[in-house]
């Protein structure tokens, strides 16, 4: 019999860390001299200092080094690529296994949410420089609270009703609950940035503030042109997971899935198909699994919710009569494999680009559809930009990394214009 | 049929099927528990404590320290008194594990305030035809002033009290006085206990404390309606304690053929066997048990065969009392030598402890290569105290190499620990 064991769509796959089992993995570490957990941490969220004041039982000073160190040190414990970064990094690997680093910071993050601490405050006195972010998502809250720290008036312009982006829309709440979303947000909202929901921002709009930042992400498609591509059930990872995580339990999310792609966002699709209620869900990557950026713990949860791979294939027809019933595969460099399957949805994930935005008009623009940024994030006049839109897609912890960089040189040019 | 040595070994004069008894305490309160622990393996008891008058029990009576809650306890508090139960109730109970034990020992263990009290308690317990009575002049909370340790730290009391005891004991009826450690030094006490006509003594009773106070309460546990007290400290934390009393008066002259029953922190056959080591006949046992269960002496006579069976030995007399020439004043040290680390870099996993321990708390005596993430020894700093080793985690990676005499000393054999596993 299979293991497999289904839990909710909105329920967390992993039981948390409590006090005594945090405490316990923070001491298997053994508190390196040259930490190299620290050092692997784009966004400098410092790990082994948290790790060592909860060892030391200083839980506050724990909250505090991460909440200090990274916007959304929520987020990032949950959805960050630990086994690549810090935990990749950890010396205990040459004993037996990493450190938890990523289910530490989960526990230190629920203990401030317990405690309600603030750990960092607006100051009392304000400045006047008055900063515009564009987008809600990971790159522009890091901006913004970098920003509203250092006593700056920050407003986000964000089109859609919810802020936190692929945080809120594009990434399955079993493995990002919706609440640590709303917990960093809600700290960087205290610290008194203003949000605009529901308003696609003009160029007017911006004109009142002294510089703006560009953090708006990749939400358009890359949808192949083979044919039947507009059939119904042919969705893009975007859309797919953003009406998913809209409109949750209600959505149909398809009795026969084929998801494109073995990237975290393609198994993220699975996995979102699978908990919904699709019974048969398939991943199809044209390469081999070795070559997979996807996060192996993370495959390795969509495999025991009984999602199926099939690599070596690539679609190259969609077939239905009114909807999606067939698709079309060929072998990516078996030459003369050829697959039909039948499927009612049909999930591309195989990247996204940047939508054309009437404000991103008059900036330097690669082939890509990126902004082309200085590495600060200086674009041009008083524009600035990072994340996604700039890096092409990456993580959230790049894209605080990025933020956080951006912001530091916002601040000498608003210094500089003396405001 | 699990492998087993003959461990039986003669305590004071009483031939024991093993050295292991349960020690006096919540462990050993009625017939149905000392059953259990006696078809479980172990050897005998001392009896949980009667006194002359009943004190009411407190609640909550226990403590751990904070991060010890339902973990492997590290010490343990406690601010129990005498058994609650009537001395008519404990007379049967003793009486039918008697009947029903005949080869297992029974020690009742007493507390007297008065001559009158301690003859009364000997002639009372004597009835359930045990093998012996231990006097409790150790208890270190007592409900009262002037019982107990106070007892325990004042030989004249010591020995006029084991000297009543003795005298009111029917013939063949064993006398074992047990030791406080919350003395400066116990050879006076057990002295006077010898001197009082004591079959052997038993060390040690729990040590005064007070353990993590709580940060709201502002007091330590237990926590009685709001107040604690300085009361007994067991478990592991007081092993090296009772090795120490051990180990002195085992060494005193006066001493060295006096049977002493160790007490301890005892959990696994480890402990036993250092307790054996350094000359102890009889090892009582409580908190392993409290935390653990009767089973624990599955693994200790277990473990303890499969050591015997290593080394050779065929009984515990073998080996017996072995430690006790190999611990020397600190003045007999050979002084004219280091040793100095050596660094195994293909093991090493480049965490750094050495280097911070070493600079922080030695003698800055290693170098850390920043590139490769290893330790070098800078020798002419290095004294050879092995801290880099005692912080490392990883197994045989910092072993002791180099033996260096110093200039103008002859070189000699030196024996030194080398295997860390």
């Amino acid at each position: 019999m299979s293991k497999v064991e289904l839990k909710g769509y909105m329920e967390e796959a992993e039981r948390p860390f409590n006090l005594r089992t945090a405490l316990d993995e923070a001491n298997r570490c053994l508190v390196c001299y040259d930490a190299p957990c620290s050092k692997a941490c784009p966004a400098g969220t410092d790990p082994a200092r948290f790790i060592r004041a909860l060892k030391f039982r200083n839980v506050k000073g724990g909250i505090e080094t991460i909440r200090e160190n990274n916007p959304l040190g929520g987020i990032c414990a949950k959805v960050c690529p630990y086994d690549q970064l810090c935990q990749g990094a950890c010396s205990m690997t040459g004993i037996d296994k990493p450190i938890r680093i990523g289910k530490i910071q989960s526990f230190l993050i629920e203990q401030e949410e317990a405690f309600k601490m603030h750990v960092v405050k607006a100051p009392a006195e304000k400045k006047e420089g008055k900063v515009a972010c564009i987008g809600a998502g990971p790159a522009s809250l890091t901006c913004a609270r970098e920003l509203a720290k250092a006593g700056y008036s920050v407003t986000i312009f964000e089109r859609e009703q919810r802020a936190g982006g692929m945080a809120s829309y594009g990434i399955v709440p079993s493995r990002l609950p919706q609440k640590v979303v709303d917990h960093d947000i809600q700290l960087i909202a205290d610290l008194g940035v203003q949000f605009v929901f529901g308003h696609e921002v003009k160029r007017e709009d911006l004109e009142p503030f002294d510089a703006v930042f560009v953090g708006t992400g990749l939400w358009d498609a890359k949808i192949p042109s083979i044919e039947g591509a507009g059939l119904p059930g042919v969705y893009s990872a975007v859309d797919y997971l953003k009406k998913a995580g809209t409109e949750k339990e209600a959505f149909h999310a398809g009795k026969t899935v084929i998801v494109v792609g073995l990237g975290d966002v393609a198994v993220d699709c699975a996995t979102t198909a699978k908990l919904l209620g699709a019974e048969d869900v398939r991943i199809m990557y044209r390469r081999t699994i070795e070559e997979a950026p996807a996060d192996m713990d993370e495959l390795k949860y969509a495999l025991s919710l009984g999602v199926g791979i099939t690599t070596g294939f690539y679609p190259v027809s969609a077939k239905g009569n009114g909807k999606l019933e067939i698709v079309e595969a060929a072998g990516f460099r078996d030459k003369e494999a050829k697959m039909t399957l039948s499927a009612d949805t049909l999930v591309f994930a195989t990247g996204q680009k940047a939508e054309k935005l009437d404000i991103l008009d008059d900036l330097p623009i690669s082939g890509k559809g990126t902004i082309e940024a200085q590495e600060n994030g200086f674009v041009s006049g008083k524009v600035f930009a990072a994340g996604d839109v700039v890096n092409g897609g990456q993580t959230v912890v790049q894209a605080v990394a990025d933020a956080k960089l951006t912001a530091a040189e916002i601040i000498a040019y608003l210094e500089k214009k003396g405001v | 049929m699990a492998f087993k040595k003959d461990l039986s070994v003669d305590f004071a004069g009483v031939k024991c099927l093993n050295p292991f008894f349960l020690a006096s305490s919540p462990v050993g309160n009625n017939y149905d528990m000392i059953s259990k622990a006696f078809e479980a393996g172990w050897g005998g008891v001392f009896y949980k404590n009667q006194d002359s008058v009943p004190e009411h029990e407190i609640s909550p009576i226990f403590g751990v320290e904070e991060g010890d809650v339902g973990r492997s306890w590290g010490m343990f508090k406690n601010c129990e008194h005498a058994s609650q139960n009537s001395m008519e109730q404990n007379l049967d109970y003793m009486r039918r594990l008697k009947e029903h034990y005949p080869e297992h020992r029974i020690f009742a263990t007493i507390m007297g305030g008065s001559d009158e009290d301690w003859t009364n308690l000997v002639v009372s317990v004597a009835q359930a035809g045990i093998d012996g009575v231990e006097l409790n002049m150790s208890c270190p909370h007592m409900g009262r002033d002037n019982m107990g340790a106070d007892v325990g730290c004042n030989p004249a009391l010591v020995e006029q009290y084991t000297r009543v005891a003795k005298k009111a004991a029917r013939s063949g009826l064993k006398v074992i006085t047990k030791m406080t450690p919350n003395i400066t030094n116990m050879v006076p006490s057990a002295l006077a206990a010898k001197n009082g006509g004591a079959d052997g003594v038993s060390a040690i009773n729990t040590v005064k404390s007070i353990i993590d106070l709580d940060k709201d309460l502002f007091t330590t546990e237990p926590v009685v309606n709001g107040k604690s007290a300085i009361s007994g400290l067991s478990g592991r934390a007081v092993k090296p304690i009772s090795l120490r009393f051990l180990c002195e008066m085992k060494q005193n002259p006066g001493l060295k053929d006096f049977p002493i029953s160790s007490i301890g922190g005892v959990y696994t056959w480890e402990d036993a066997v250092d307790y054996l080591l350094l000359g102890a006949t009889n090892i009582q046992v409580c908190t392993s048990i409290m935390e653990y269960g009767y089973r624990i002496i599955d693994d200790i006579t277990s473990g303890l065969s499969y050591w015997m069976d290593e080394k050779g030995f065929e009984k515990l007399d073998d080996f017996i009392g072995k430690a006790l020439p190999n611990i020397v004043s600190p003045s007999q040290f050979t002084r004219t030598f280091k040793i100095h680390p050596a660094f195994n870099h293909d093991k090493c996993i480049g965490c750094g402890r050495c280097y911070v321990s070493c600079y922080d708390g030695g003698h800055q005596a290693i170098k850390w290569l920043d590139e490769e993430r290893r330790p070098q020894l800078i020798e002419e700093n290095c004294v050879g105290c092995h801290l880099c080793q005692k912080v490392c985690p990883v197994i045989n990676c910092i072993t002791p190499g180099e033996v260096v005499f110093d200039e103008g000393a002859k070189p000699e054999k030196i024996v030194y620990k080398k295997n860390f596993d």
